[in-house]
C-alpha cells in the first residue's frame, strides 16, 4: 500500500534523513575521527558522503535506524572500535534528524487539518450569514408591514379624533343656538298674545264702542305692550342675527379637510374658536381675549381652527368650578405667538414630556383618543411652526403656538 | 493499515495507545520497552513538552524476522491526551492497525475516560477506520491506587459488560497487566494482518508465534 510521502510516520531512508544536514561539516568531522578518507553508503551501495571511489578492502560498520540497517560507514584507515564509534555517532545524528522530521511533518499535518477545519467553519459561517441576511430581509419586510398597519391605524385614530372634536363642536353649537332660539320662541309667543289683544281692540274700534275700547285698552295695559312689542322684536332680530353668525362661523369647521390654503388673520380664527367654546363655559369660566395686531398669513384655516379649539377644550376640561381662560396673540421675533392659558389643575411635571405623544392622555378613558395634542403638534409643524407647553400642577397651563410669518 | 514494502521485504504496523491525559499511556510504552524481548527493539522516542506531558507522541519500534526472511515492524505510538491536541491525536490515529484505550481507574477520572473514549470513536471514524472492526483493547490502569480512590473491578466490568472489547486491569507503574494488554491486542491484530498479507501461508507465522515473536515469549 502506497503511503502519502508526507505522512509523519512514514519509513525514512538514509538520503531523506541526511537531507538538510550540514554535510560538508559532517564529512570533515568524520574524516578527522577516522584518520582519513571514508565513505557513507546506502545498503544498495549508493554513495551519500565521502570518497567517490570505493576502497579496495575497507573496514565496515552498519548504520542502523529504527530496527533496520540503512547503510554502512567504510574506512580504510580507522580501527574497528573507532569506526563503530563513528557509526554510532552518525546513528545518533540520524535519530535526531528523524525526530525533527516526524515532529515537523506531524505539525504540518495538524496545521493542514486545522486549516481544513477552519475552512469548514468559514463555510458554515458564510452559510449562517446568508441565512441571517435572508432573515433580516424578511424582518425588514415585516417591519415595513407593521409600520404600514400602524400608520393605517393612526390615520383612523386621527379621523376618530377629528370626529370627536366635531362632535364636541356640534354640542357646543347646539347649546349656543338653543339659547337664542329659546328666547326668540318665547318672544314670539308673547307677540302672539299681543296680536290677539290688538285684534280685540280693532273689533271694538270698528263697532264704535269707544267706552268698551277704553276699558279693554287699560285692562291690557296697551301702553306697555306697544313699548314691549318693539323691544321683543328687536331682541328677536338680534337673536336671529346671532344664530346666523354661528351658522356662518360653522363654515370654518366644515372644511377641516380642505387642503387649499387661504390668507387669513388668525385673530379671526381665535375669536371664532372662542365663540364655539363660549357656550360650554358660560357659567364656569371667564374667557379673556387679548388679541394684538397680527399680519395675515397663508395657512389652512380649518386645520388651525381645530388646533385652537382643541387647546381651548383642553383648557376647559382642566378648569375647576370657577376659572379663567386667557387667549393672547402677538408678534415676537418674526413669528406669530398665540398663548392659551388656564388657571386649572395643571399637568404634573412627569407627564409634560409626553403629552404630545400619541395615545397619551390624562383625561378619563372615553373622553378622547389621546391624539388631540398629537394632532395639534402635527398641524402646527405642518405649518412650519412649533408648539410648547408650560405648566405647574395646581396652578395652570399655558400652551404656546409659534407660527412663522410669510 | 499495515504497509507492505516488497522491495525491502518489510511489513510495517502501527499500534496506538489512546486515552485521557495522564492515564499512563507513556508509562505503558516505557514498561513494554523493559518487559518485551523481541528480536528487534528500538528505544522509546518521546516528544514531550515541559511538565513531562506528551506534546506530539511517543514511539517505540519493535520487530522480528519471519521464517520467510521478512521484517515485521511494529510502531507503538501514544497520543497526547490533552483535549487541545485533537488534530495531533487524529494524525497519530490515522492508518492505525490496532488501539489500546488506556483508562484511568480513579473515580474522579470517569468523565475524562468517557470523553476520551467518545473522542476515540469520533476520530476513528474521521480518519476513515471502522470502529466496529478496528482491533481494540480497553485497559483500566492504576489498579495499585487505594481502593477507595478507584472503581472496583466489578464496577468496571458491569459498566463495560455490553462492550465487545477485551478488558484488562493493569498497573503500568509497576508493570502489571502491561504485557497482557499488548498481547491481547496482538491476538486481535493477527487475523486482520493475516488476511491482508497471508502471514501464515506466505511467511510461516501463525497467531501464537506472532504474539510470541513480538513479545519475546
Ligand atoms: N499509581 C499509578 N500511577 C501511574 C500508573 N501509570 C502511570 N501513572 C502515573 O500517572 C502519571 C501520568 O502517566 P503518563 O504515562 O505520563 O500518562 P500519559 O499522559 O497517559 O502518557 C505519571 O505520574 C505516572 O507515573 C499506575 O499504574 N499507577
Ligand atoms: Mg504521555
Amino acid at each position: 500500500m502506497e503511503l502519502d510521502p508526507h505522512t509523519f510516520d512514514r519509513e525514512f531512508d538514509l538520503a531523506e534523513l541526511l537531507a538538510g544536514m550540514p554535510l560538508a561539516r559532517m564529512a570533515q568531522i568524520l574524516a578527522t575521527l577516522l584518520d582519513g578518507e571514508f565513505r557513507l553508503v546506502t545498503v544498495g551501495g549508493q554513495l551519500m558522503l565521502g570518497r567517490a571511489e570505493p576502497f579496495a578492502q575497507p573496514g565496515r560498520a552498519a548504520i542502523r535506524h529504527d530496527l533496520e540497517t540503512l547503510g554502512h560507514l567504510e574506512s580504510a584507515s580507522a580501527g574497528e572500535a573507532r569506526l563503530s564509534a563513528a557509526a554510532g555517532m552518525v546513528e545518533l545524528v540520524l535519530q535526531l534528524s528523524a525526530r525533527y522530521r516526524m515532529a515537523a511533518d506531524l505539525h504540518t499535518e495538524t496545521v493542514q487539518e486545522d486549516y481544513a477545519a477552519l475552512q469548514h467553519q468559514l463555510a458554515a459561517l458564510k452559510e449562517s450569514e446568508a441565512r441571517y441576511k435572508t432573515l433580516s430581509e424578511e424582518l425588514e419586510e415585516r417591519v415595513r408591514q407593521q409600520v404600514e398597519t400602524l400608520e393605517t391605524a393612526q390615520r383612523q385614530l386621527y379621523q376618530a379624533e377629528k370626529l370627536a372634536s366635531i362632535g364636541q363642536l356640534a354640542a357646543g353649537v347646539a347649546h349656543e343656538i338653543n339659547n337664542p332660539i329659546g328666547f326668540i320662541r318665547s318672544n314670539l309667543s308673547t307677540a302672539q298674545q299681543y296680536v290677539r289683544n290688538l285684534e280685540r281692540l280693532a273689533a271694538l274700534m270698528k263697532a264704535g264702542d269707544m267706552a268698551q275700547f277704553q276699558a279693554v285698552w287699560n285692562e291690557a295695559d296697551m301702553a306697555f305692550v306697544t313699548e314691549d312689542f318693539a323691544a321683543l322684536l328687536g331682541e328677536s332680530v338680534a337673536g336671529a342675527d346671532r344664530v346666523a353668525k354661528i351658522v356662518a362661523d360653522l363654515k370654518g369647521f366644515s372644511n377641516v379637510d380642505q387642503t387649499e390654503e387661504e390668507i387669513v388673520n388668525l385673530n379671526d380664527n381665535l375669536r371664532f374658536a372662542c365663540n364655539v367654546v363660549a357656550g360650554q363655559i358660560k357659567d364656569k369660566a371667564e374667557l379673556v381675549l387679548e388679541l394684538g395686531g397680527l399680519p395675515r398669513i397663508l395657512c389652512l384655516p380649518g386645520h388651525l381652527n381645530q388646533v385652537f379649539l382643541n387647546l381651548l377644550l383642553n383648557a376647559v376640561q382642566s378648569l375647576p368650578d370657577q376659572g379663567r381662560i386667557k387667549v393672547c396673540s402677538d408678534v415676537l421675533n418674526n413669528e406669530i405667538r398665540i398663548r392659551i392659558s388656564d388657571n386649572g389643575c395643571g399637568i404634573p411635571e412627569g407627564n409634560l414630556d409626553r403629552i404630545f405623544d400619541p395615545f397619551f392622555t390624562t383625561h378619563e378613558v372615553g373622553s378622547g383618543t389621546g391624539l388631540g395634542l398629537t394632532v395639534c403638534r402635527d398641524i402646527v409643524q405642518a405649518h412650519g411652526g412649533r408648539i410648547g407647553v408650560e405648566s405647574k400642577a395646581g396652578a395652570g397651563t399655558t400652551f404656546t403656538v409659534y407660527l412663522p410669518i410669510g | 493499515m499495515a504497509e507492505i514494502d516488497e522491495v525491502n521485504r518489510k511489513i510495517t504496523l502501527k499500534l496506538v495507545y489512546y486515552g485521557p491525559a495522564q492515564s499512563g499511556k507513556t508509562t505503558n510504552l516505557m514498561r513494554l520497552h523493559d518487559l518485551l524481548a523481541p528480536d528487534l527493539k528500538g528505544e522509546v522516542m518521546t516528544l514531550e513538552t515541559q511538565n513531562d506531558r506528551t506534546l506530539f507522541f511517543d514511539l517505540l519500534p519493535l520487530g522480528f524476522r519471519t521464517p520467510s526472511g521478512w521484517l515485521v515492524k511494529l510502531k507503538l505510538f501514544t497520543v497526547p491526551g490533552q483535549v487541545a491536541h485533537d488534530a495531533t491525536r487524529k494524525a497519530v490515529l490515522s492508518r492505525a492497525d490496532g488501539v489500546v484505550f488506556v483508562a484511568d481507574s480513579q473515580r474522579a477520572q470517569s468523565v475524562n475516560n468517557a470523553e476520551a473514549f467518545q473522542n476515540l470513536e469520533e476520530n476513528v471514524q474521521r480518519v476513515g477506520l471502522d470502529f466496529a472492526s478496528v482491533p481494540l483493547v480497553v485497559q483500566f490502569n492504576k489498579r495499585d491506587l487505594p481502593e477507595a480512590q478507584i472503581l472496583s473491578e466489578e464496577e468496571v466490568r458491569a459498566r463495560w459488560a455490553q462492550a465487545p472489547w477485551p478488558l484488562v486491569f493493569s498497573s503500568a507503574l509497576i508493570g502489571e497487566g502491561v504485557k497482557e494488554t499488548f498481547a491481547r491486542l496482538l491476538e486481535q491484530v493477527y487475523p486482520v494482518l493475516d488476511k491482508f498479507c497471508a502471514l501464515q501461508e506466505s511467511h510461516g507465522v501463525d497467531r501464537q508465534s506472532f504474539v510470541a515473536a513480538v513479545t519475546g515469549g
